[in-house]
């Protein structure tokens, strides 16, 4: 070292915990968010070691949209004996077997409704879908049997739609970490981006390993929530990252990396959790009713939305926050070693 | 700090409320029966198959046909002119000559009984109309009318074929009397060419001249319509097809014939059905989840954020309001958008992101209390330090809302690689995110910030508690 850092290293000396706390937080406690990583690390793995043995024993499904094959779901009122009535769907229909599920809807007036989902991955012919109907109403002419909703997806085009939903999440992914490394130059650009991605990563996985998990499908809606968390989860992770950077112009850049992480975390968790408990009621209002309505399609979206709202609330904080901090400690601690060597 | 002068906070506030109102509600009135609307509200926004049911079809040709460009173009132009003379205009149809598919999509005409399925068989039959010569076929059914179906040619009739649709000027349905009975019967006039290659009026003279006293069989697609024997020869270039019709049998015939027949064969690989009664409860169900979703935000914001938080429920409702607006059609330069479920999902979700902006701006302008600032020294600050993240963080959203309308949008960038597609429901919420974004930004910025300061300056309101701060001050 030179004299003229050491002269000034005396004339201002590193502040003690507690002044830092008194300077720049105006006496009130700062959280120690790096300090607990290795805890934040471990419950993440631990969710993705579960996710990964459940995906192992359970598998991925694959809604029709993605794989080709063909569902049918027709309303009826009344009672009808569940398993006579799959029996009875079953030699109308193929001589494949064919899955049946049974719902209630509550608050509408479609009574009660039975799904059916032909095995294999080919689309159905049209007349499949006619026969049943007419058969059903024929069978049972006072339980007002209608289709509805019909689904038959050829198994090739089913793929190539995949395909472009998986090409569009890649594409959203680059562009925002591409923007955040841009707008977040001053506080190392690149490290941010990237720290940014894991943490977005980290989402998708919560979100597919929920759809494992709950043994859900993996249909467009996945793909609409993936895009949407990872929109939301950087959003809260840049709030952090900004404060990050105004911080620093106030504490200086001399002050430990770690340190302003927990200090501007500290300052803006409220936001970050505000925003999340009222995207999330909005979110569990609309569950609810969907729920309550029995309206599979926007259950579909709503549930795996809601585990991706706490999983980008929680990674912003504490894993693309603590990741950003050992990746600027471990740069200046190589540009110490260059120095001193 | 400058000062906003205080009816300001009032003018913006009923501003905001005006506007709402008009975009939830919408302005109409009456003139009799008609119904004239001058400003679109929710009830006139257009929504999409899944809300209102309706139909959406892959056909590609059947076996091993490669098709040529233009013959899946006239295909395509087929399939529309039937559609249109079904009545059905709101429908999206596109041609993908990579793959050789067409793909369709249409919602359920208002107080219809449509049956999905026959829509699809409907629109995308041969629909060739052959005159054979016989009466050979291998099948014989019975229709729910208890009348007798002829199916598949076989033998001679099966071999030749004496002429077909193209040979067809035009085609009406008519009615004619049987002279010995008296009966009304309904039939199809067809009209023949008379000039060109496809002369169809020379063509039936020798057809007429030569099986005369001997049975014609007129067949659309693989159903036998008629097989009247030949009683003279016909020059005029009429002819009728007659098979105990119903009135609208007769027509959609004509109308089929018109429309004339596919190039070839075309298999459906993929459809999809949602009957209109579904869609329709998905919608209260909805609308349900809005307002509760807007009472539950109005209350967590005015609990936690006192002053700021009231602004804020005011400049979510006029974001509100700003998303309707972009969908319904309220303001004349932005067209209607088709609404569907998840574009409503995406709507509620925006209420509750929505506030994100406010709580950024409360949240700083708290702090900046208990630092031991003035109350306009913090609002100053507060409203200052807090705008480039709220930037930065709305555009990660735009980023995704685009990419969203990309993906499961129609015709764009990335079809170029994948393929035509209809419009995915998830396109909507695509859309409402990105206009809930925007309005956000108006609105959340713009306008609550305006509000806040003009509200600073009534004396009874310069309480920093009301603003976040502690008690006593």
């Amino acid at each position: 070292m030179t004299d003229k850092t050491q002269t000034k290293a005396v004339s201002k000396a590193p502040l003690t915990d507690e002044e830092f706390v008194n300077k720049y937080n105006g006496g009130r406690k700062i959280i120690d968010f790096v300090g607990h990583k290795k805890i934040f690390f471990g419950i993440s793995l631990a969710i993705i070691i579960i996710g990964i043995i459940c995906n192992f024993i359970f598998g991925t499904q694959l809604d029709i949209q993605f794989s080709g094959g063909a569902t049918l779901k027709f309303s009826y009122s009344g009672e009808i004996n569940q398993s006579e009535l799959t029996d009875f769907i079953q030699v109308e229909t193929t001589e494949d077997r064919i899955t049946t599920t049974y719902a209630q809807d509550l608050m509408g007036d479609s009574g009660t409704t039975v799904t059916v989902q032909f095995s294999g991955n080919d689309s159905i012919k049209t007349d499949i879908q006619k026969n049943l109907e007419s058969d059903l109403q024929k069978k049972y002419p006072d339980n007002n049997f209608k289709c509805l909703e019909s689904n038959s997806v050829d198994a090739s085009m089913g793929f190539s739609f995949l395909l472009k939903c998986l090409t569009a999440v890649a594409i959203a992914a680059v562009l925002m970490v591409l923007y955040v490394t841009i707008r977040f130059k001053k506080i190392g650009g690149l490290s941010a981006g990237v720290m940014a991605l894991v943490a977005l990563f980290h989402d998708v996985a919560m979100i597919y390993f929920m759809y494992v998990i709950f043994q859900m499908p993996i249909d467009a809606s996945f793909i609409a929530v993936v895009l949407m968390i990872l929109g939301y989860s950087l959003n809260d992770t840049i709030v952090i990252y900004d404060r990050v950077r105004e911080e620093k112009k106030l504490v200086g850049s001399k002050t430990d990396v770690g340190k302003i992480f927990n200090l501007s975390c500290t300052k803006c968790i409220k936001r970050t959790i505000m925003t999340s408990v009222t995207t999330l009621s909005a979110i569990l209002v609309v569950y609810v009713v969907a729920c309550a309505f029995n309206i599979t399609s926007v259950q579909g979206f709503a549930l795996p939305m809601i585990i991706g709202i706490i999983s980008g609330c929680y990674s912003s904080i504490c894993i693309a926050g603590p990741l950003w901090v050992m990746w600027q400690r471990h740069k200046k601690a190589k540009k110490l070693a260059a120095k001193a060597a | 700090m400058k000062r906003v002068p205080k009816p300001v906070f009032f003018v913006v506030a009923l501003l905001i409320l005006a506007f709402s109102f008009t975009a939830i509600f919408g302005i109409s009135y009456y003139t009799g029966d008609n119904k004239t609307t001058v400003l679109k509200g929710i009830s006139d926004i257009r929504w999409g198959i899944d809300i209102r049911g309706g139909v959406e079809a892959t056909f590609k040709p059947a076996g091993d046909v490669d098709a040529t460009d233009e013959q899946l173009e006239s295909a395509k132009s087929i399939i529309e002119l039937r559609m249109v003379s079904q009545g059905i205009t709101d429908y999206e149809l596109y041609a993908d000559a990579k793959s050789d598919r067409i793909i369709v999509r249409f919602p359920w005409k208002e107080d219809s009984d449509q049956n999905a399925v026959e829509a699809i068989e409907e629109i995308s039959s041969t629909a060739q109309l052959t005159f054979r010569p016989g009466d050979g076929h291998e099948t014989t059914d019975i229709d729910s009318n208890g009348e007798y179906v002829y199916k598949t040619p076989s033998g001679d009739t099966a071999k030749t074929i004496l002429m077909d649709g193209s040979y067809v000027e035009s085609a009406s349905a008519g009615m004619t009397t049987d002279k010995t009975t008296g009966k009304n019967s309904y039939v199809v006039q067809l009209k023949l060419k008379s000039s060109g290659d496809k002369n169809g009026k020379e063509r039936f003279a020798d057809i007429t001249k030569e099986y005369l006293n001997q049975q014609v069989s007129i067949w659309m697609d693989d159903i036998m319509l008629s097989a009247p024997k030949v009683e003279a020869e016909i020059t005029d270039g009429n002819a009728v097809i007659s098979g105990d019709f119903t009135a609208k049998e007769a027509q959609d015939l004509a109308s089929k014939i018109n429309a004339g027949a596919l190039p070839f064969q075309l298999e459906t690989s993929n459809y999809g059905t949602i009957s209109a009664t579904l869609g329709e409860n998905s919608l209260i169900a909805m609308a349900y989840a809005g307002v509760i979703a807007f009472i539950l935000i109005a209350i967590i914001m005015i609990l936690f954020y006192r002053l700021p938080g009231f602004v804020a429920v005011i400049s979510l409702l006029g974001q509100m309001g700003l998303a309707i607006a972009a969908v319904s059609g309220y303001f004349p330069v932005f067209s209607s958008f088709t609404m569907t479920l998840p574009g409503i999902a995406g709507l509620i979700l925006s209420i509750g992101m929505g506030v994100d902006c406010n709580v950024i701006t409360a949240e700083r302008i708290k702090e900046e209390l208990k630092a031991g600032r003035t109350l306009d020294g913090a609002l100053e600050r507060g409203t200052k330090n807090s705008l480039s993240a709220i930037i930065d963080g709305n555009m990660t959203v735009i980023i995704v809302s685009i990419i969203l309308m990309l993906v499961f949008g129609p015709a764009n960038i990335l079809s170029i690689i994948f393929g035509e597609s209809t419009t995915g429901t998830i396109y909507s919420f695509g859309y409402t995110l990105l206009v809930g974004v925007i309005a956000n930004f108006i609105m959340g910025v713009f306008c609550t910030r305006i509000m806040l300061r003009s509200v600073a300056g009534f004396k009874f309101l310069r309480k920093k508690w009301l603003f976040g701060g502690a008690k006593n001050d």
